[in-house]
């Protein structure tokens, strides 16, 4: 088992509002992206904004402000020159990340856009799943303004996409994880029976990631739709925010958010919790005893793992960024 | 603007040119004619070339060439010598709307034909709503013989005479039934020489108007005015009241024959409406009443503007001097409609009601006495109700008929059948005494029958077969009376007899008198045609309810509130929720993905599978892949478990039953010898019986 990074490294400051994204920039993972409630979008470079900072807004190196309400989420594409984010304003947007400027905006949906990703041989296309229920999948490659496709199975809000090879996966707050392949042209239906909040693939694409709104998060075999694992915690709490859960260190640990302001860890394999995080003390808190917590601002909507480094983000209702690692030696 | 006015009136020293030839030819004429008044063109000289043709708006109709000739334009072309000049295309994108003609150049009329115009002058004709009485027609001027009052009448008719015009009534003619009578032709024509009888309506009756008695003339009294018999002349006058008036009448026909009226009827003269003519005042409307001014000694009495709003607020007018008393206490309430009052007026606190004059009935005096005896004075409570008599004589039936003499029917009681016991036990019910002895009779014979006989020709009529599918139909599904078991059973037995199951009458509700009894089974009888199988929309359109309507009286407040039965449960979400993720929770819908998107994910589109009952997972497999992906799978497995298969074991070699099988299928082959080759030669005669013929023909 390899050791969990639990010192927090960086703290990204300067929105205005709850971070609902944060995304790390694609190839050596050196930036973040993070996308808040007050219409911006930032871009920081961690390593400029250890804790000790004093500055404000420490690291930044860009805005991007054309949202004219709060992003929702963020996924920056292989080639690390466009990124694309959803929120509330109805439509996706399309970025060039030197410019800082939207190249594209794709409006069609009927209500805020919860998640939008990069799909696709070259990511040339963008699957937005909604408010409205629809998943609608954008071309980048063509100047069509309309759809290439619009899934409209689900009964209820689409509160995450995530693509994996050839197939779509969303979930839905009508309790339903919906696999869509394209090779087959079939979709499979798993039910989860709670509203389903966060999806995470691993990385051979055969287990998925499931939080939903029963405070618990559930590793599910997409083979045959069984539960392999169920992750809970007694302190763990997740019944009504949107609160994104993610695999780390190489698909060895289960990592989410809560309502609650902590951050929990558990071990992938046997389901016991490994550590937990209060984010905005920027501290590991340790024992069951949390106490309770009356502050609306204090919760972890987004946990983010990089993918090269021992690192971690999380981020949530105080506006800051937190970056976790290991200790310097 | 688009068109242009017509040409003024030619100065008078001008040279007229006379109209008409036709005419002029048979008559003769004398002196310069008039120009006529309703026509724009006057017929003043107007050199050719100046002519124009317009229509009735005044705007010109025909241009360029139309015009005749040269004249128009440039050699017939357009206004100018170069004709169409080039023009520099100037990008419309900037500047859009710069060169188009002003937006107060266009209007609506002119995109306008006749026929819409016509319109539009019809929809701006100012008119009253409903027609309009004068103030206090009921004081000075209620007498019909006021000239003016039929001016200011009502000029519609009300509802109720349109209503009975409808339905036949004309005017002048009475209500009522038609009269078969001989035709009255007047005073030459002699009733007596033509028998022949019509249909007429019958006679107008006079209305007989009640008004209220303000005065203190007797009941039937009429003054001197209404002595005077009606003379023709005024019912002459009655009939057309609007034009009873010679000097009215006098300047009606003056004003000639009525001009084409202007279809344009708004305020003020536009250009297009003006004629030329001075002697038309374009704000008249309506009848020229002004003689009123003139004639009608009654000054005082206001007429409501024609031009008021109908409806709006109500105003009274108060001089100034009154009005700061008034307005004190006025100024609190809020007007109506918001708005303040017109100055110099207030709010009418109270509706004016004219109060009548309260007379009291006349005193009788003290010591009047009728003389009208009534008869003798009886105390009133000594009349007794026949309800009161018949209950205090203590006559029962067959008394009564022995008094009045009559012969005792042959009718029994009910106490003759009744047995000595029932009779005595509803006596100490009832705690009568007086009841008849019983007598235990025994019933006629045959009445029981003939009474049964009865009720089974009321037993509707139905189908056998109807009745047997509809109760075939219950046992399965769904079956009407869910909510009355009773009547469910009642139901049931009805068609088990109708289907031949049963024989005895179908049984009554308890309570429910035979006709009760008979509409409910033509109900059953209906509600078997309805439900039985054949007619599945019906079955359809219904399901058993889950709920019965609990028939005892729930009064405690408890179960007023519906709750709504819960939905069933999708399987798959309850075993989600007790954890039994897996096939159950599990289900493949087909999607189609479009092709431009597998194009941009770089997979090969699935085959273009309809959306059908047919599709299976397993089908598209199989035609998509020429090794499945479990095949492909296991293969690799293998490969990965136990490594190439020129490395291993012999024993692992060692083909499996199956595999056997499908081996020994391939014809094994000798390398060695080749059997075609090695086989025997056939015996010589076999040849010699083949190709022997020839070879003997050879020889």
């Amino acid at each position: 088992m390899p050791k969990f990074p639990i010192e927090p490294i960086a703290k990204l400051t300067g929105h205005g509002g709850i971070v609902h994204a944060i995304a790390y920039s694609s190839g050596s993972q050196q930036y973040m992206l993070t996308g808040s409630s007050d219409r911006t979008i930032r871009l920081y470079n961690p390593s400029k904004a250890p804790i000790s900072s004093q500055t404000s807004a420490a690291g930044l190196i860009n805005t991007y402000s054309a949202h004219g309400y709060e992003v929702l989420s963020i996924d920056v594409n292989a080639a690390n020159e466009k990124f694309v984010s959803t929120g509330g304003d109805k439509s996706v947007f399309y970025w060039d990340v030197q410019t800082a400027q939207t190249i594209r905006r794709w409006t069609g949906h009927n209500a805020r856009v919860n998640k939008g990703v990069f799909a696709g041989q070259d990511d040339s296309v963008v699957v937005s799943g909604s408010y409205d229920g629809t998943v609608k999948i954008w071309d980048t490659k063509s100047g069509s303004y309309k759809p290439i496709m619009t899934l409209d199975e689900a009964k209820d809000s689409i509160t995450d996409v995530c693509v994996y090879d050839s197939e779509i996966i969303t979930g839905s707050v009508d309790g339903r994880v919906r696999s869509y392949d394209l090779r087959t042209g079939q979709c499979q239906v798993d039910v989860i029976g709670h509203p389903v909040t966060s999806l995470a693939i691993t990385k051979q694409g055969t287990e998925l990631l499931v939080s939903s709104l029963d405070s618990t998060v559930r590793l599910m075999d997409r083979t045959n739709g069984q539960l392999l694992k169920a992750y809970r915690d007694e302190g763990f709490h997740n019944k009504e925010l949107r609160v994104r859960s993610t695999l780390g260190l190489n698909d060895s640990v289960v990592v989410s958010g809560s309502d609650d302001g902590l951050v929990y860890v558990w071990d992938m394999l046997d389901g016991h919790v490994l550590h937990k995080f209060k984010h905005s003390e920027l501290r590991q808190v340790s024992g069951s005893a949390t106490q309770a917590m009356k502050n609306n601002k204090d919760f972890v909507g987004a946990v983010t793992f990089c993918r090269v480094r021992k690192e971690w983000a999380s981020a949530g209702g105080d506006g800051n960024v937190v970056v976790w690692g290991m200790a310097q030696q | 603007m688009a068109y242009k006015r017509p040409r003024a009136v030619s100065p008078a020293g001008s040279q007229k040119r006379t109209r008409g030839i036709d005419v002029a030819s048979k008559t003769i004429k004398l002196g310069t004619e008039l120009p006529s008044l309703d026509d724009g063109d006057d017929g003043a000289f107007v050199p050719v070339w100046k002519q124009t043709v317009t229509d009735e708006r005044g705007r010109r109709r025909l241009h360029g060439a139309f015009t005749g000739g040269f004249s128009a334009g440039y050699f017939n072309t357009v206004g100018s010598k170069e004709g169409w000049t080039p023009k520099a295309f100037v990008s419309s994108r900037s500047n859009r709307n710069k060169d188009q003609p002003k937006p107060a150049g266009q209007r609506p009329e002119d995109f306008m034909d006749e026929e819409d115009l016509a319109q539009a002058a019809e929809s701006r004709q100012l008119s009253t709503t409903q027609g309009f009485s004068s103030i206090g027609d009921s004081g000075k001027q209620s007498g019909p013989q006021d000239q003016f009052s039929a001016l200011f009448n009502v000029g519609e008719e009300t509802i109720g005479v349109k209503i009975i015009q409808k339905m036949g009534w004309r005017q002048r003619q009475g209500i009522g039934r038609k009269i078969r009578r001989e035709a009255r032709l007047g005073d030459g024509h002699d009733p007596k020489d033509s028998s022949e009888r019509h249909l007429f309506a019958p006679a107008d009756v006079k209305t007989v108007t009640i008004t209220s008695e303000n005065s203190r003339k007797g009941l039937g009294f009429e003054s001197e005015a209404r002595l005077s018999t009606k003379t023709a002349e005024d019912e002459d006058e009655d009939e057309r009241p609007g034009l009873a008036l010679p000097f009215l009448d006098s300047t009606k026909r003056a004003l000639g024959p009525k001009k084409p009226s202007v279809k344009k009827s708004s305020f003020g003269v536009g250009v297009l409406n003006d004629t030329g003519s001075d002697d038309e005042d374009p704000y008249e409307l309506g009848p020229k009443i002004s003689l009123k001014r003139t004639i009608g000694k009654d000054k005082k009495a206001k007429k409501p503007s024609k031009f008021s709003k109908p409806g709006g607020e109500r105003h009274v007018f108060v001089s100034k001097k009154e009005a700061p008393r008034t307005t004190t206490s006025l100024s609190f309430r809020p007007p109506n409609d918001g708005k303040p009052p017109l100055r110099g007026f207030v709010f009418a606190i109270q509706v004016v009601i004219p109060s009548k004059p309260h007379y009291p009935p006349p005193k009788i005096p003290a010591d009047w006495k009728s003389s009208k005896k009534v008869g003798n004075e009886t105390d009133a409570t000594a009349f007794q109700s026949v309800a009161d008599a018949a209950k205090a004589s203590t006559l029962d039936s067959k008394a009564r008929a022995d008094l009045l003499g009559e012969t005792p029917l042959p009718g029994k009681s009910v106490f003759d059948f009744i047995s000595k016991e029932n009779r005595d036990r509803i006596a100490a019910l009832t705690g009568k005494t007086n009841l008849p002895q019983g007598l235990g009779e025994s019933a006629p014979a045959g009445s029981e029958n003939e009474g049964r006989k009865d009720l089974w020709s009321f037993v509707p009529v139905l189908d056998k077969s109807t009745a047997a599918g509809a109760l075939a139909k219950g046992a399965t599904g769904w079956m009407p009376y869910a909510e009355d078991p009773s009547k469910r059973t009642r139901y049931i037995n009805f068609l088990e007899l109708k289907s031949g199951l049963k024989q005895d009458l179908p049984e009554k509700a308890p309570g429910a008198s035979v006709s009760d009894w008979v509409k409910e089974m033509q109900e059953f009888a209906h509600a078997a045609q309805v439900f039985k199988p054949t007619s599945g929309i019906m079955a359809s359109r219904f399901t058993s309810s889950s709920t019965s309507t609990t028939a005892t009286g729930d009064t405690t407040g408890t179960n007023l509130l519906h709750k709504p039965t819960p939905k069933a449960e999708d399987p798959a979400e309850s075993a989600a929720k007790l954890g039994m993720y897996g096939a159950m929770t599990r289900t493949v819908i087909p999607f189609l993905p479009s092709r431009l998107l597998c194009k941009r994910f770089n997979v090969k589109p699935p085959p273009d599978v309809p959306f059908s009952a047919e599709f299976t997972a397993e089908n598209t497999s199989k035609t998509q892949q020429a090794v499945s992906k479990a095949a492909l799978d296991s293969m690799m497995r293998e490969l990965s478990t136990q490594g190439s298969a020129l490395q291993r074991p012999d024993w692992m070699t060692q083909p499996k039953p199956e595999a056997a099988a499908a081996v020994k299928e391939h014809a094994t082959v000798d390398v060695e010898s080749n059997e075609a080759l090695t086989q025997e030669r056939a015996p010589e005669d076999v040849f010699k019986s083949i190709f022997g013929d020839d070879d003997d023909d050879d020889e």
